[in-house]
């Protein structure tokens, strides 16, 4: 890599970081930053400036009615028979190639529905509830003493609550949790509730006769 | 009785940004609740007009929602994520709209926001008052010419127009601004 390349790239490097550079200064500069890790490294630097500025913008309240409009634009009103159509709507979430200043996202993701289970960094879990093979709603697990428990499920108007639910341990016991009402076979609900990351596996519901109406595996460890 | 609200008000950021894309109603109003008036003060601090930052601040949302699944906790928080996406959904309606991206007005009234200390956080040490106090620091043009680049998306160009001086400057001033706050914020979080 030739210096010059790299000097040239500084002069530049603020308009870059605060994405403001001219189309194709920028797609040159990004193209320098693809090939070398220092210009990155500086560049990345230089992006937390525009995002401190836009942190001191204060926040203002918008019109009445406008989280409603907001809600109803996501396709989040609760009409319980059309939520399923939505699911797989927010399954595929499309291909995207665009840019948000700092964050810089160039990725193209190929449609594809969200895992079964899946672990983040601040030891959120979540996974798909599924019945008969299908998927029908989503538990959400937060471990530690300050952990809880959250979970949405649509039945298609075939479950009648209340519905319990227990939580599975991987050696196969299960701690009930609480129980909460189904509306035309669609409910959410959540506690408090402290869990263990390495033994906690799983969760069940139950309709009010015993029987199991959906299971869910979480990730473990 | 436990509330749902005071819940859902638990539920950390991530979380929601996930649920959002499970298309459950609550978490949809959760989150909404949760960042509009960030979002909104956002597209509005950029474009001045109430409707165009409402229309703004709902595109927002909508792409946040479109794009839940590719947000990387590593590259910083969902607010922070949400404050770039309406600020770019901004500078664009800005563009589409008029040819001179800002109002010398605003801008002096902008430049006060950020760089003036509420009285409730003149002690704060926190990072956004970390950046308050290095702007403040910056010589007034410099101030001016980052808060145009970096709030209201200007180039360099626009900037050394607005500001009636040679295009080589306004780049001087974008850069040793954004350099010298960078430089500040660094030795702030050294100490």
């Amino acid at each position: 890599m030739s210096g010059m390349e790299c000097e040239r790239l500084r002069e530049l490097d603020a308009e870059l970081a605060l994405g403001v550079l001219p189309a194709r200064e920028r797609a040159e500069a990004v193209a320098h930053l693809d090939r070398c890790p220092n210009c990155r490294e500086h560049v990345k630097r230089l992006t937390v400036v525009g995002d401190g500025l836009l942190a001191l913008l204060p926040g203002a309240e918008p019109p009445v009615g406008f989280e409603s409009r907001v809600v109803r634009a996501l396709g989040a009103a609760p009409a319980p028979k059309r939520r399923r159509h939505r699911l797989g709507l927010a399954a595929a979430a499309a291909a995207l190639a665009c840019g948000f200043g700092g964050w810089a996202i160039g990725t193209v993701v190929e449609a594809a529905p969200p895992p079964v289970s899946q672990r983040t960094d601040g030891g959120l879990r979540a996974a798909a509830l599924v019945s008969d093979g299908h998927v029908v709603g989503r538990i959400y697990a937060q471990a530690g003493d300050e952990g809880w428990v959250y979970m949405s499920v649509d039945l298609d108007g075939n479950g009648r609550g209340p519905v319990r639910c227990l939580l599975v341990h991987a050696d196969g016991s299960t701690v009930p949790v609480g129980s909460f009402p189904l509306k035309d076979g669609y409910g959410y609900w959540g506690t408090p509730a402290a869990t263990d990351p390495t033994t906690l596996a799983g969760a069940r519901l139950m309709a009010p006769d015993g029987s199991v109406l959906a299971t869910a595996s979480l990730p473990t460890g | 009785m436990w509330r749902m609200g005071l819940f859902l008000g638990r539920v950390p950021d991530e979380a929601l940004l996930t649920g959002l894309t499970t298309g459950d109603p609550e978490l949809a109003v959760a989150f909404v609740r949760r960042y509009q008036r960030t979002v909104f003060g956002v597209a509005l601090a950029v474009l001045g007009d109430p409707q165009l930052a409402e229309d703004v601040a709902q595109q927002t949302f909508e792409r946040a929602w479109r794009h839940a699944q590719v947000y990387d906790p590593r590259r910083g928080s969902v607010r922070s994520w949400l404050m770039a996406i309406a600020h770019n959904l901004a500078i664009d309606a800005v563009r589409a709209r008029r040819a001179s991206p800002v109002d010398p007005e605003d801008l002096d009234a902008l430049l006060g926001i950020v760089t003036e200390t509420p009285e409730r956080q003149a002690l704060a040490d926190d990072s956004a008052e970390r950046v308050r106090r290095a702007v403040a620091e910056l010589p007034l043009e410099q101030a001016r010419a980052l808060v145009m680049a970096g709030i209201y998306g200007m180039t360099a160009r626009e900037v050394a127009d607005a500001e009636d001086v040679p295009l080589g400057t306004a780049k001087t001033r974008i850069r040793t601004g954004t350099l010298k706050v960078r430089a500040l914020l660094e030795a702030a979080e050294k100490r």
